[in-house]
C-alpha cells in the first residue's frame, strides 16, 4: 500500500506540492455577476437568469460582496492586495460553460503574494523525514487569491456512475454556473501530504471564521486540487509535476497525494519519466489515473473583460475591510492561553471554531475568568462527547452558556460531588432544564453538615465490627470501602471529602 | 392620400402633440405605419419582422392614457424600429444570422424597453449585416436592405434597415448599434440623423454584443430634434450593465436652440485629403464647416494623424472581442445545431459553420488568431495602446475646440455588390467613424448635402467631448436649420 | 507576419469552425491581406504607452449582494435545441474527461 511505502519513499526522495483551492463563496446572496441565489442542488435550471445561462446580449456585473470577500481572506493570509487588478475571459470551449469562456483573473488578481502558518503534530510529522518526527510548524506561501465563476453541472447518461466515459450523452444544468468561486494558489512549499492536509484543514477553519463559505468538500464548495513532483534528496532541480483532481475530502487529499509520491518514485525508480499531466484520484480503488489528454494545447487566450472595468482599491477601503477583519483561529488560540491559562492543545481545539470558541467565552463570562479552565474541561470532554455521539450541532444543543456556568459554579461551591455533576449535566443536555432546577428536584443537594455525617460514621462503624477491626490492625486500603459504606449510607449526598475526613478521625 | 399616408411624415413631438389633441390616435399612427410599410417595404426589405400585435397593445396602452386625460410621455405613440440585435420579449432577434433564425428573446434590452416606456410604438426588426460585421447591409442571411434613394444601392451597414426604415418614412425613429460607425455611416448614406451617444452613456444590456469596450446604441431619426428626445428616453445608468456610468443625463432638446456664436468648431483637414475621399464629400464637410462659421461659430483646423492607424487598431480590437463574444453560439442553450452531431466537439463546429455567415467566419479567425498564444502582443496589445494614442490625441484637440467636424464616409451609398467581394475596401467606409468608437467619443451624422452627379444624400459628422453630446447636438441643430434640406428619398 | 495554412487549421479549431479546404485556402489569402495592412500599426513608437481596454475612466463597477427574479425554466429552456427533465441535452463528450 502507499501508505506504507511512503515513508521509504520519502527517505529517498522529496516531494515538492502546491495546491489550487477553490471555495465557492456560499455564504453570499447572489451569484457572481447576476442576481440569481447561491445555493446547493435543486431542480435543473430553476436558479437561472440571461446572464448565467450565457444568452445573447447579456452582460455581468461582478458581485460587490464577492470582491469584499476575496480581499478579506487575502487579508486574513497577509496577501498584498492589489492596487489595479482586473477580471480576464480565459477561452475554452465546453459544454457546463454557459459563454464559453470563464470570466476569471489573469495577471492581475486581487490578491498577491501571502502565507499561511501550519503546525503539523503526531503521527503525520514523521513524513518528514528530514526533520526529529515531533511537533512542527512551517510556512506555506500563497501565491495568490483571485475571484472567478463556477460552472453548470452535468449529468451523464447511459455510461457507468455516471461517468464521461462511455456515456450515451448528457445532460446541462446551469443552477451551479455562475456561483462566485475563489481560487487560492499556494507556492511549491508543501513537503508532505500531511502538510497538505493541515495546509487546506486550516484555510478551511479561515473561511468558516471569515464567514464567506460553508467550505463542505463533499458538496464541492471546496474542491482541492495538487500539483506534485518529486526530486531526489539533495536535488535543487524541480521534477516534472502533474495534477490531481477529485479529491474529496481532507483524507482523500492525504491519500491521492501519498500514492501519487509514491507512483512517482516507482516510475523513476524503474528508469522512467513523469508525463505532465493531470491525474484523477479513484477513492475506491484508491488509485490516481491519467485523464484522456485533449488533442490541442491549451490555448486560452486570455484578454482583458472588455464587459467589466478594472479595479483600484484605495488604501482607505483595505482598510475598512481590514476592520471587518474577525479575530482568527490563531489569535483567538493565543488570547485564551494568555487570558485563561489554557494549555495550547485545549486553546487550539476550543479557538478553531467560531461558535464553539463563542459559546465557551460566553461561559466564562457569566462564571468568572477562575472557572474558565474548568468550562474548557467541561466543553472538551463531556459536552463534546454528547455532541459527537448524537451528531448534535453546537447551535441545536439545549445546554446555553448560562447553563454550563452555573453548573460549573456549583461544583465549586461544593453543592455537588463530581459525580453528581455528570448526572446533571446529562439531564441539562437531555431536557435543557437548568442545573439548579435538576439539583433541586433529584434532591442532589451535598451534605456538608458535619452533625449529619458523623452519625452516619458511627452507623456504619457500629455496623462492621470485623472491617473496623482489619482496619485498625492496619489494612487502611479499607478505607476506600468504608467511603462507600458512608455514601450509601447518605444516599450519596455526603461530601466525599468530609466523609473521608470524619472517618479517619473515627477510625484512627 | 388619405391622412393616414400624411402621418408617415411627421416628428415625435408632432406626432405626440396630434394624439394628446386627439387629432388622431396612437392606434391610427400604427395602422398608418403598417399602410405605408406595405407600400415602400417590399422594395426596400428594411424589415426582419413586423410586430403588429405588439405595436397595437403599446397604442391601445396610449389611447387609453389619452382617454383617462394622462399626462402623455415623450414619445407616445411614436413609431420605432429596432436593429434585430435587440432583444425584446415577443418577438425574435436574429442579428440577420441563421444561427439565430429562430432565437425568442427571452428577456428585454434595457435601451428597448426605455424607449417603449417612453410611448414608442415597436413596430419591427430591422436588417442589418450579420452580428453588426459590414457596412452594407449585404452580409445578412435574410437579403440585402436596399437604399431608399436608389434601390440598386446599399443603404449602408450594419444598420441599414434602422436607417432605410427610418429614410423611407416607414418608422420615426430606429435604434442601431455603432461600434465602428454602424449608425453613424447608413445614417450618412441614407440621409438621416444618425448618433452614436458617449461610450457608457446607452446601456448595452441586451444588445447582441459585437466588441463590448466599442458598442453603443443610438438612435436614427429625421431630425436633429427627435434624435435627442430619443436620447432622452434610453440614456442614463443601468446597474445590469457595468460599462454604463452614473452621469447625470441633461434634457438634450434643452439646448438645441442655442446657436453656434462663440462655439469653437475644428475641422479635420488630414481626414478630408485622404486618400479614397470623394471630391463631393470634401466639399460638402467644408461648405457645412463655412455654413458655421457664417453662424457665429469660431473656425479652425486641426490634424489627427494618429486616427489614420484607428482603422488597423479596430480591425484587431474589434474582432478580438467578437471572436470571444461569438462563443456563446455552440448549439446547445440555443441557436442552429446539426441534425446528426457525433459527439459535442463536432456538435460545435459544424452548428457554427454552418450557422455563420462568410464574413462572421473572417471576423472569428481574424480575432481569434489576434488573440491565440505568441501573437496577443503583437496584434492586440499594440491595438490597446495604439487606441491610447488615438484618445490622448483627441483629449488635445478638444482643448483647442467643442467640436470636431469630418465627413462620416468617405463616398456616397455605392451599388449592392461593389465592394461584396472586397472586404478590405468595405473596411475602408468606417475610416471617419471607427476612432470615435476607440476614443468612445459621440459623434453624429447629419445630411449637409445631395451629391450633385447622383442625388444621393451626403453626411457630415459632428463628434463632441466625452458626455458632451448637447453641444454636439446644438451644432447638429445650427447646422440643420441653415441647410433645411429636403430629404424626403424618392422611394418614401 | 505570414499565416501559415497550419495556423489557419489551429485557429478554427481553436474557434471551433468546421472549414472546408476552399475555405481555408481562402481565409490564409484573407488574413493575410488584412493583416498585412495593419502593419503599419506596429511601426508606432509605442514605447511606455499604456494599453486602454476602455475609453472611459470607470473604475469599482459593482452590484449590491441582492437577489432578482430570473427566468422561469420555460423561458430559460425556451430555445434550447433538445431538453429533458429540465436539462440542456448534449450529445456524448469525447477527448476530455471531467472538465479542462
Amino acid at each position: 500500500m502507499a501508505k506504507d511505502r511512503l515513508a521509504g519513499v520519502l527517505e529517498r526522495y522529496e516531494a515538492v506540492i502546491g495546491l489550487e483551492i477553490h471555495t465557492e463563496l456560499t455564504s453570499l446572496n447572489s451569484k457572481m455577476f447576476c442576481g440569481c441565489p447561491v445555493a446547493f442542488g435543486g431542480e435543473p435550471n430553476t436558479r437561472v437568469c440571461p446572464v448565467c445561462l450565457g444568452m445573447p446580449g447579456a452582460l455581468p456585473v461582478p458581485n460587490e460582496a464577492a470582491v469584499e470577500a476575496t480581499v478579506l481572506a487575502g487579508l486574513a493570509l497577509d496577501c498584498e492586495i492589489a492596487p489595479f487588478s482586473q477580471f480576464h475571459r480565459k477561452q475554452y470551449f465546453y459544454p457546463d460553460m454557459p459563454k464559453d469562456y470563464q470570466i476569471s483573473q489573469y495577471d492581475l488578481p486581487f490578491c498577491g503574494l501571502g502565507h499561511l502558518d501550519i503546525e503539523v503534530d503526531g503521527e503525520g510529522a514523521k513524513q518528514r523525514v528530514d526533520l526529529d518526527g515531533g511537533p512542527y510548524a512551517t510556512r506555506i506561501g500563497v501565491t495568490r487569491i483571485h475571484l472567478e465563476e463556477d460552472t453548470g453541472k452535468m449529468v451523464h447518461v447511459g455510461g457507468s456512475e455516471g461517468r464521461i466515459a462511455g456515456a450515451d450523452h448528457s445532460l446541462v444544468d446551469f443552477n451551479r454556473a455562475g456561483t462566485p468561486l475563489m481560487e487560492l494558489v499556494s507556492e511549491p512549499d508543501i513537503r508532505t501530504p500531511e502538510e497538505a492536509r493541515r495546509f487546506a484543514q486550516k484555510l478551511r477553519l479561515i473561511m468558516l471564521n471569515l464567514g464567506v463559505s460553508d467550505c463542505s468538500m463533499e458538496e464541492g464548495s471546496m474542491r482541492v486540487d495538487g500539483n506534485v513532483s518529486i526530486r531526489l534528496r539533495g536535488e535543487t532541480e524541480l521534477g516534472t509535476k502533474t495534477e490531481i483532481k477529485n479529491m474529496n475530502s481532507f483524507k482523500a487529499l492525504h491519500d491521492a497525494l501519498a500514492f501519487e509520491i509514491v507512483r512517482q518514485a516507482d516510475v523513476l525508480d524503474e528508469g522512467g519519466r513523469i508525463v505532465q499531466e493531470t491525474r484523477h484520484w479513484d477513492v475506491t480503488a484508491k488509485r490516481t489515473s491519467a485523464l484522456r489528454s485533449k488533442e490541442e494545447a491549451h490555448d486560452y487566450r486570455y484578454f482583458p473583460e472588455p464587459d467589466m472595468v478594472p479595479f483600484e482599491f484605495s488604501a482607505g477601503w483595505i482598510d475598512a475591510i481590514r476592520a471587518r477583519l474577525p479575530e482568527l483561529p490563531d489569535a483567538r488560540r493565543e488570547r485564551f492561553m494568555r487570558d485563561f491559562g489554557l494549555s495550547s492543545a485545549d486553546a487550539r481545539t476550543l479557538s478553531e471554531d467560531v461558535e464553539f470558541a463563542a459559546f465557551f467565552e460566553e461561559a466564562v463570562a457569566l462564571a468568572g475568568t477562575p472557572l474558565a479552565k474548568p468550562i474548557a474541561n467541561w466543553m472538551l470532554g463531556d459536552f463534546s462527547a454528547y455532541l459527537n455521539a448524537g451528531t448534535v450541532a453546537l447551535s441545536d444543543a439545549k445546554v446555553t452558556p448560562a447553563m454550563l456556568a452555573e453548573l460549573v459554579q456549583v461544583i465549586d461551591a461544593g453543592t455537588i460531588s463530581g459525580k453528581q455533576a455528570k448526572q446533571v449535566f446529562t439531564e441539562m443536555a437531555e431536557t435543557g432544564d437548568a442545573p439548579g432546577a435538576i439539583i433541586e428536584i433529584r434532591g442532589m443537594k451535598q451534605v456538608s453538615d458535619t452533625g449529619a455525617i458523623e452519625a452516619a460514621v458511627e452507623r456504619v462503624i457500629i455496623a462492621n465490627p470485623d472491617e473496623v477491626a482489619s482496619y485498625r490492625a492496619g489494612k487502611t486500603t479499607l478505607i476506600g470501602w468504608f467511603v462507600g459504606q458512608v455514601m450509601r449510607e447518605m444516599r450519596g449526598q455526603g461530601n466525599p471529602s468530609l466523609v473521608n475526613e470524619i472517618l479517619v478521625k473515627k477510625l484512627g | 392620400m388619405s391622412q393616414k399616408t400624411d402621418l408617415a411624415g411627421l416628428s415625435a413631438r408632432a406626432i405626440r402633440e396630434g394624439i394628446a389633441g386627439k387629432r388622431f390616435s396612437a392606434g391610427d399612427v400604427v395602422e398608418a405605419t403598417y399602410a405605408h410599410i406595405d407600400v415602400h417595404e417590399p422594395g426596400i426589405h428594411a424589415f426582419n419582422e413586423l410586430t403588429p400585435d405588439l405595436a397595437r397593445a403599446a397604442a391601445a396602452h396610449i389611447d387609453a392614457k389619452v382617454a383617462a386625460g394622462e399626462e402623455l410621455p415623450p414619445l407616445a405613440g411614436v413609431p420605432a424600429a429596432l436593429k434585430d440585435n435587440m432583444n425584446l420579449v415577443g418577438t425574435h432577434t436574429t442579428c440577420s444570422s441563421r444561427i439565430l433564425s429562430d432565437f425568442k428573446s427571452p428577456y428585454d434590452c434595457t435601451a428597448v424597453r426605455r424607449l417603449l416606456d417612453a410611448g414608442a410604438l415597436p413596430i419591427g426588426k430591422c436588417n442589418m449585416d450579420e452580428f453588426a460585421f459590414g457596412s452594407s447591409t449585404e452580409n445578412s442571411a435574410f437579403g440585402v436592405t436596399h437604399n431608399p434613394w436608389d434601390l440598386s444601392r446599399v443603404p449602408g451597414g450594419s444598420s441599414g434597415g434602422s436607417a432605410a426604415a427610418v429614410a423611407a418614412r416607414m418608422v420615426t425613429v430606429s435604434l442601431g448599434s455603432d461600434t465602428g460607425g454602424s449608425i453613424r455611416q447608413p445614417g450618412a448614406l441614407t440621409g438621416t440623423v444618425a448618433m452614436k451617444p458617449t461610450y457608457g452613456r446607452v446601456s448595452r444590456y441586451g444588445i447582441v454584443a459585437f466588441a463590448s469596450s466599442l458598442d453603443q446604441i443610438g438612435p436614427f431619426s429625421r431630425s436633429v430634434e427627435d434624435a435627442a428626445l430619443v436620447l432622452n428616453a434610453i440614456s442614463g445608468h443601468d446597474d445590469t450593465d457595468a460599462t454604463s456610468v452614473r452621469e447625470p443625463v441633461p434634457d438634450f432638446t434643452a439646448t438645441l436652440g442655442d446657436g453656434v456664436k462663440g462655439l469653437r468648431v475644428g475641422l479635420v483637414r488630414d481626414m478630408l485629403d485622404l486618400e479614397g475621399c470623394a471630391a463631393e464629400v470634401r466639399e460638402a464637410t467644408e461648405m457645412s464647416v463655412r455654413t458655421l462659421e457664417s453662424l457665429g461659430a469660431q473656425v479652425g483646423e486641426i490634424d489627427l494623424p494618429m486616427s489614420q492607424h484607428g482603422l488597423a487598431a479596430y480591425y484587431i480590437i474589434g474582432p478580438a472581442e467578437a471572436s470571444s463574444n461569438l462563443a456563446r453560439f455552440d448549439g446547445i442553450r440555443y441557436g442552429h445545431r446539426v441534425s446528426d452531431p457525433s459527439d459535442v466537439v463536432d456538435l460545435y463546429m459544424r452548428s457554427r459553420a454552418e450557422g455563420f455567415g462568410p464574413e462572421t467566419i473572417r471576423r472569428i479567425m481574424l480575432g481569434t488568431y489576434a488573440l491565440s498564444a505568441g501573437y496577443y502582443d503583437a496584434y492586440y496589445g499594440t491595438a490597446q495602446k495604439t487606441r491610447t494614442l488615438i484618445t490622448r490625441e483627441f483629449d488635445a484637440a478638444f482643448e483647442q475646440f467643442d467640436v470636431l467636424v469630418t465627413p462620416t464616409s468617405p463616398t456616397v451609398a455605392f451599388k449592392i455588390g461593389e465592394k461584396a467581394e472586397d472586404p478590405l475596401s468595405m473596411y475602408l467606409s468606417d475610416v471617419f467613424t471607427i476612432p470615435l468608437n476607440l476614443a468612445g467619443l459621440p459623434g453624429v451624422s447629419i445630411p449637409c448635402a445631395k451629391s450633385e452627379s447622383t442625388g444621393l444624400p451626403i453626411g457630415v459628422q459632428i463628434i463632441g467631448k466625452h458626455f458632451d453630446e448637447a453641444t454636439m447636438l446644438r451644432v447638429a441643430a445650427a447646422l440643420e436649420g441653415a441647410l433645411d434640406l429636403d430629404m424626403r428619398p424618392p422611394a418614401a | 507576419m505570414s499565416i501559415s495554412e497550419a495556423d489557419v487549421r489551429h485557429v478554427a479549431m481553436l474557434a471551433r469552425l468546421a472549414l472546408s479546404d476552399e475555405q481555408i485556402t481562402r481565409l490564409q489569402g484573407e488574413l493575410n491581406s488584412i493583416l498585412g495592412n495593419i502593419e503599419k500599426m506596429q511601426e508606432l513608437d509605442l514605447e511606455g504607452v499604456e494599453p486602454t481596454s476602455h475609453s472611459i475612466p470607470l473604475r469599482n463597477a459593482t452590484r449590491p449582494d441582492v437577489v432578482r427574479p430570473g427566468l422561469s425554466r420555460d423561458l430559460a429552456l425556451l430555445n434550447a435545441p433538445q431538453a429533458e427533465n429540465g436539462a440542456f441535452v448534449i450529445p456524448r463528450i469525447v477527448g476530455a474527461e471531467e472538465g479542462a
